[in-house]
């Protein structure tokens, strides 16, 4: 399966809490990578993790972060694919 | 692993960073919730316990009610969450509450005494880490302990449930209150406590009880005695400097009685669902079972926060107040008024200003009679 195909849902070992315009995300258990600190997230790191809900596919998201954000698609590709890479590294989301 | 997307950062720098942000803006980001009055000890110097709560009749909030309150605070911001009591494991449903607390995003402290830790509870703690669990040690010696607790063999159940969560790296702390009856332990507690490799505080500044209540106060500490204590501890009198050094910039508020984040930036709930500005400031609460934490918090609280002085309060005149606790609660248990000075807390913040300031502010010619012994 191609990246453009992927499929990914949150780990219901970390939750995300939106404060004042601040979006972090709280490990709770204990299979998260780092229990000691939250990771916080960017306006466009924001936006991904919202879209991300065990139905849209990455080139949805893809699609949507170009119309909404001043962007190159090669760009944002990059980048979706390194924030994907990460957060599936600290256990935050995983693949359908 | 660090990586450029997604910033990890310590949960203290946040908090700074929000409270940075956030501003003067009023926000609960911080709250404490009383699952319980009720406790298995039965403490010489409890300031609430079942026997000093108010009515024990009342029914407290049930699990339903509680999971609603949490949804309620989390929508308005609250990220730090202690639950305490009482002994809040006395509640049969407390790792539910707790669970869904977490599950909520919410960075959940405990206060305990230690002694209901079962391997099952710590197990549960360790896959579920909450963001500090802190136990309240009342001697270093067995007959010192229960001297305080009032319950034979809850020394040992203590001390087993420090190991207990120590044998599975839950985040611990541990904290004692200075009384004439243990003072003498407090030295060993902080080595036992280094020793196991976590903290140690130690509080000798004892209230009076929510019921107005006088006995507590009979167990606290001579104000010179609590500064030999802050002097016997290197690393102590050092934090002692730095907060006086801080606190000493701040200037007096003559319009407020508040000056504290009470009501700003967090709150308290009891057992029974009152909300207050904070967990000793209780005199004027909202019933959260008649309306709404939202309503409570942007309606009633701050009439309690913006609180103006009256011309006759003198405390929020004097350049030590942020130094010495001085407080509308602490002076509502102690004398039924919240203006009215707590002498206990004004005699140690002068020992201390002249302990630890830089320049020492001028000793006051009269009204404080500094020396004395006056518990």
């Amino acid at each position: 399966m191609s990246f453009s195909e992927e499929i990914y849902r949150h780990h219901d070992s970390i939750v995300s809490r939106r404060i004042e315009d601040e979006v972090i995300l709280v490990p709770i258990r204990q299979n998260v990578a780092d229990l000691e600190s939250i990771y916080t997230l960017s306006e466009v790191g924001a936006r991904i993790w919202e879209q991300i809900d065990g139905r849209r596919t990455t080139a949805e998201i893809l699609h949507l972060i170009v119309e909404e954000f001043e962007v190159t698609e090669e760009e944002a590709e990059k980048d979706l694919k390194e924030f994907i890479e990460q957060l599936s590294a600290i256990g935050a989301i995983t693949r359908v | 692993m660090e990586c450029p997307h997604i910033p990890k950062i310590g949960y203290g720098e946040f908090g700074k960073r929000l409270r940075e942000k956030i501003g003067a803006k009023r926000m609960p980001l911080a709250g404490s919730l009383e699952l319980t009055f009720r406790c298995n000890l039965r403490c010489v110097h409890c300031y609430l316990g079942d026997a000093r709560a108010g009515n024990p009749e009342k029914e407290e909030l049930s699990h339903s009610e509680i999971c609603d309150l949490v949804d309620q605070i989390v929508e308005e911001g609250c990220l730090w969450l202690l639950l305490t009591g009482g002994e809040p494991l006395l509640r049969p449903d407390f790792l539910e509450i707790y669970t869904y607390a977490k599950q909520k995003g919410l960075l959940i402290s405990l206060f305990t005494n230690g002694t209901l830790i079962t391997p099952q509870i710590a197990d549960y703690l360790q896959d579920w880490r909450p963001f500090l669990v802190e136990i309240t040690l009342y001697g270093r010696t067995r007959e010192t302990y229960e001297r305080i607790t009032g319950v034979a063999g809850s020394y040992e159940r203590c001390l087993r449930g420090i190991e207990l969560l120590l044998d599975r790296d839950v985040p611990l702390r541990l904290k004692s209150m200075a009384l004439t009856l243990n003072k003498h332990e407090i030295p060993a507690m902080k080595e036992y406590a280094t020793g196991l490799g976590v903290g140690f505080r130690f509080d000798p500044m004892v209230n009076a009880g929510l019921d107005g209540a006088r006995e507590p106060t009979n167990l606290r500490l001579a104000p010179e005695e609590v500064l030999e204590l802050d002097l016997a501890d290197a690393e102590r009198a050092e934090e002692w400097r730095r907060f006086c050094a801080r606190a000493l910039q701040l200037a007096p508020d003559p319009e407020r009685i508040y000056i504290c984040s009470a009501g700003m930036r967090s709150f308290h709930i009891d057992p029974h669902g009152l909300l207050s500005v904070c967990i000793i400031s209780r005199g004027r609460s909202y019933d959260l079972r008649r309306g709404s934490f939202h309503e409570a918090w942007h309606g009633c609280l701050p009439e309690v926060r913006d609180e103006a002085a009256s011309g006759a309060y003198e405390c929020n005149q004097c350049e030590l107040i942020s130094l010495c606790g001085q407080c509308p609660g602490w002076a509502q248990l102690e004398h039924g008024d919240q203006e009215k000075r707590v002498d206990f807390l004004c005699q140690v913040a002068h020992l201390r200003a002249q302990a630890f300031a830089a320049q020492p502010p001028a000793m006051p010619s009269q009204g404080i009679v500094v020396g004395r012994v006056d518990r």
